[in-house]
């Protein structure tokens, strides 16, 4: 276990001041290091090639893995099992449409998600897992396969990130479906601006691969809050249309229905065996972590 | 409440401009991004919220704060007194002095004092009180001290000018009786006036106490213009057995420029007999003569009206006629030849009145002789027989006047006969002074009326006159001596019996003992001794306005009499002595109670002369007297108003009270806004 170079109680640093970490990889490292310290015996930090049973030799067998000294003492040929393959791919799935370059008063949600994302890529790549990402908004913007060695480029590709356009996610979500023939992690980072019913049509097509799917809903404080003080019109930022707003007469409104959004999403996803994670942009990057690990732990114990 | 500046009103339009603000500029304020307006379009938008307005207080802190600078900027400010009880907090007693003499008359003169007086009316604070004095050669407290403002205008508008003359003598100290009595502590008279300057003479002793202040508005013109007829006279003549009048008018030009060809007419029981032309110099006089006409009975009523100016008052003069009637007297001498000649030629001369002498002997008198007659003059004779017996005394009794002029011949009974209580004194021996210096008159009692006339310096000089010879008479306590020889003995001596007067001339009036009958007095003293001694007062054809017309008098004691005033109202004589006293310019008529026809007594009333001249007085000056100390001078009427608002906003400073308190509100108004909106998150 690396103790060095950490920044003990990183994680819970306020994601503003992570920002002024220009280098996502330092960053990440900062967070994760710091979050693996704190876990100490971790339970989910488990072998690559632990022992687990051995069984009767079939024909078939690669004749390797053939215990050589328990056929010298019982003259049977039995074969070794060991744990499942501890090296998976981490699938990053990137929003960048326009609703991501919000910011109230903190880091734009982008930058958030960058964080987590170099996070979560970070802590894969420690685990000598192989790491890709793939951007989006209404269709795929970059695409960086699964590799062990690919984490700088998924850094770089954070770091060139530009929320520019309107998103969808059904399009390249389908799109994606078809490209990833290999099961493993795919998380999914987005603001999920559509009807819950969309969401989950546009992420199923994913989970039928036998992918682990974990789902980041980043959010503004100011998206959950609503908190505007004066009557301005609002500007859509996707579609650029303004709407004349007195807050005080609709947050209450809003707010409702911000929040059966949310409560929608999480039975749905629930519902599906997918992790949803809703992430404020004004609270510490942890929960993202744990949510990441929690997943990987489940696809350990796979044989 | 005036504004100096009230263009500034243009700048309440500012008062929309919180409104828009409200209304229109705050939700156009900014942009808010938003990441998407998916969930903010499901809610119903609910525009009119936005347009109602919610803090009506705020909007009405805004709109008052702006209503405020902008009256600050029209620079209001109260009339004086208003404001000089808000700012002083006491209240004031203010009498109005407002002149409504004669000469008010000139042109726009009152009105422009009236409006003087109201604006004075107006200028009054609530707890102030006023009382309004309208004065000529009097003053009448004409509406009592009160707050009730629109009493006070309602006496104001009632107001007109009188023919009184000027006096501000009886104004000023009524005014410093009214305000002598007043509780309150701030006192003030406003006098209002063209301030003539005949209406001070500066011996009036009206003086105001420390405390009272005397504030003058004059409303006079500068150069004035103003012709004038004073008075006129009249030339009597006989012709034919009837009396002809040749009316003298003098013309009076009180004006800087000269008046030409100017018409004067002569206007004599309605009818207009002549008009002639007449040329004033400027601050001149002159006269016209009109062709005599016969007076054809008693109550003639005469005219003269000169020219049209602004004050065309004293352009008329009236006059009535009457008749002269001659007074009669019955000279009584010895007998002997040309007895009475310097007497009855003495009394020839006269026109005013004409005497109407007959000369008898004592001897030849009889008792009816004495009636009708006015005077009976003993010329150095004996006591008539015919008189005795109490005739004499009765005829003096009644009203008769008895001259005796006593002389060697003289007699008269003593004081056990009937008349022997006529005579002033006891008649003595002769007192012969032909042996060195002749007597002379070494006193005279000028202040009676014989002798009044010859009181002025180079009137009559007595001292010429020399006295050879005179009796002597004692006087008893109760006569008055006339006068007195330079040995102190009794030169003259008057008792006065009943309603009649008895005189003793204790020389003659000749010259047999003295020679006065030579001296240039000697006419005008037997013209005195006659006129006095009948009761003679020369009718007048005019009164002035303001004298007392003795009804009773004129009436020989009937009370059943009313007058007529020029205007037509009938007064009767308030008092049981039949006075009326003249306060209107025309003709006034004495008639019977009862009697519709005839010609009733006329008295004419006509201005005082001194009315016509409109020289100013500096009100400063009259300030000054009555006051003791000077005062801010006096402008021009309209100069006045100007200078006086602004200077009474410059003093009252309105404006900054109102740009402190708009200031303030819109201070008071942030504040409040500020807290609103933090707590509301919303305004």
């Amino acid at each position: 276990m690396q103790t060095s170079q950490t920044m003990p109680g990183a994680r819970f640093v306020d994601p503003k001041i992570l920002s002024r970490i220009s280098s996502l990889e330092l960053m990440a490292r900062t967070v994760v290091e710091g979050f693996i310290n704190g876990l100490h015996r971790a339970p989910y930090f488990g072998a690559s090639i632990d022992f687990a049973e051995h069984r009767g030799y079939v024909a078939g067998d690669d004749i390797r893995r053939v215990d050589w000294r328990l056929f010298a003492r019982t003259d049977r040929f039995y074969v070794k099992q060991y744990e499942a393959d501890t090296n998976t791919n981490l699938s990053i799935l990137f929003d960048v449409s326009k609703s991501m370059s919000f910011s109230s008063r903190g880091i734009p949600k982008i930058e958030y998600a960058s964080f987590v994302a170099a996070c979560l890529g970070y802590l894969a790549q420690r685990q000598r897992d192989r790491v890709g990402i793939v951007t989006f908004d209404s269709d795929i913007v970059t695409h960086v396969p699964s590799s062990a060695k690919h984490f700088n480029v998924v850094l770089h590709t954070l770091d060139r990130a530009k929320a520019e356009r309107p998103g969808n996610l059904t399009a390249p979500l389908n799109k994606m479906a078809e490209h990833f023939k290999r099961r493993g992690i795919l998380v999914l980072i987005s603001d999920f601006y559509e009807e819950p019913d969309a969401v989950l049509e546009a992420i199923k097509p994913l989970k039928f691969l036998g992918n682990d799917l974990i789902v980041f809903h980043v959010l503004d404080p100011a998206e959950i809050e609503f908190g505007y003080d004066d009557a301005s019109s609002f500007e859509d930022l996707e579609s650029g249309d303004q709407i004349p707003v007195v807050p005080q007469s609709l947050a209450q409104e809003y707010r409702q229905l911000i929040r059966a959004h949310i409560d929608a999403l999480t039975a749905k996803f629930s519902e599906h065996r997918i992790d949803y994670t809703l992430l404020n942009t004004a609270e510490p990057l942890d929960r993202a972590l744990f949510s990441y690990l929690s997943s990987r732990e489940r696809l350990m114990r796979v044989r | 409440m005036t504004f100096l500046t009230p263009a500034f009103f243009l700048g309440l339009g500012a008062i929309a401009i919180p409104i828009l603000i409200h209304l229109i500029q705050r939700e156009k304020k900014r942009v808010v991004e938003f990441p998407s307006l998916m969930f903010v379009r499901r809610i119903p938008y609910q525009s009119v919220r936005r347009r109602r307005i919610r803090h009506w207080f705020l909007l009405f802190l805004r709109a008052a704060a702006i209503a405020l600078i902008v009256f600050a900027f029209a620079r209001p400010f109260l009339h004086q007194s208003a404001v000089a009880a808000a700012a002083g907090g006491a209240a004031r007693d203010v009498v109005v002095l407002l002149d409504q003499s004669a000469s008010m008359g000139y042109g726009d003169h009152f009105e422009k004092a009236k409006d003087a007086a109201r604006r004075v009316v107006r200028g009054l604070g609530a707890d102030d009180r006023a009382t309004l004095v309208l004065f000529a050669k009097n003053a009448e407290e004409n509406m009592r001290a009160t707050s009730d403002r629109a009493r006070l205008e309602g006496a104001i508008n009632a107001a007109k000018v009188t023919a009184g003359a000027t006096r501000y003598g009886p104004a000023l100290k009524l005014a410093d009786s009214i305000l002598g009595r007043s509780p309150l502590k701030r006192r003030e008279a406003v006098l209002i006036s063209d301030f003539q300057k005949t209406g001070w003479t500066g011996s009036e002793d009206a003086r105001f106490p420390e405390g009272m202040t005397l504030t003058t508005m004059p409303v006079g013109s500068a150069n004035a213009r103003n012709l004038a007829v004073p008075s006129v006279t009249f030339g009597r003549s006989a012709f034919s057995g009837q009396e002809r009048i040749a009316v003298t008018a003098g013309l009076s030009n009180k004006g800087d420029e000269a008046v030409g060809n100017v018409p004067v007419s002569l206007t004599v029981d309605g009818h207009e007999l002549e008009t002639l032309r007449a040329t004033v110099a400027p601050h001149a006089s002159s006269s016209v003569t009109f062709a005599p006409f016969t007076l054809s009975g008693p109550n003639v009523r005469g005219m003269v009206r000169a020219g049209t100016d602004p004050l065309p008052a004293d352009n008329t003069f009236h006059f009535v006629l009457t008749p002269s009637e001659p007074v009669s007297l019955l000279v009584v001498d010895s007998g002997a030849p040309d007895a009475s000649l310097y007497i009855s030629k003495a009394l020839a001369i006269g026109t005013t009145p004409q005497f109407q002498v007959e000369v008898t002997s004592a001897g030849r008198v009889a008792p009816a002789a004495f009636d009708k007659r006015a005077v009976v003059v003993l010329n150095d004779a004996m006591f008539p027989p015919a008189a005795a017996g109490g005739v004499l005394k009765r005829f003096v009794e009644r009203g008769g006047g008895l001259l005796i002029v006593a002389g060697d011949h003289t007699t008269f009974p003593t004081g056990s006969t009937a008349d022997g209580d006529l005579l002033p004194g006891k008649l003595g021996t002769t007192i012969d002074r032909t042996d060195g210096r002749a007597g002379s008159l070494g006193f005279l009692d000028y202040s009676h009326q014989v002798f009044e006339l010859f009181k002025a310096p180079r009137s009559g000089d007595f001292s010429a006159a020399h006295f050879f010879r005179y009796r002597s008479v004692e006087p008893a306590p109760a006569d008055r001596v006339l006068a007195r020889y330079d040995d102190g003995a009794v030169a003259a001596a008057e008792r006065k019996v009943g309603m009649g007067r008895v005189i003793v001339w204790t020389s003659t009036l000749d010259d047999s003992l003295s020679d006065i009958g030579v001296k240039p007095v000697f006419l005008p003293l037997v013209h005195q001794l006659v006129r006095y001694l009948a009761h003679y007062e020369q009718p007048t054809s005019w009164l002035t306005v303001g004298q007392v017309l003795d009804v009773a008098a004129r009436t020989k004691g009937r009370t059943d009499r009313i007058v007529v005033t020029p205007s037509g109202e009938r007064v009767a004589p308030q008092n049981s002595r039949g006075l009326v006293e003249l306060a209107e310019q025309g003709i006034y008529e004495i008639r019977s109670a009862g009697a519709t026809t005839g010609r009733p007594e006329s008295v004419a009333s006509n201005l005082d002369p001194v009315e016509s001249d409109l020289t100013p007085l500096d009100p400063r000056e009259l300030v000054a007297a009555v006051t003791g100390h000077a005062t801010p001078e006096t402008a021009e009427p309209a100069m006045a108003e100007q200078m006086t608002q602004e200077e009474i906003e410059k003093r009252q400073g309105l404006w900054w009270y109102l740009l402190l308190t708009g200031m303030a509100l819109l201070a008071v108004e942030t504040t409040i806004a500020n807290r609103l909106s933090r707590r509301e998150k919303f305004l």
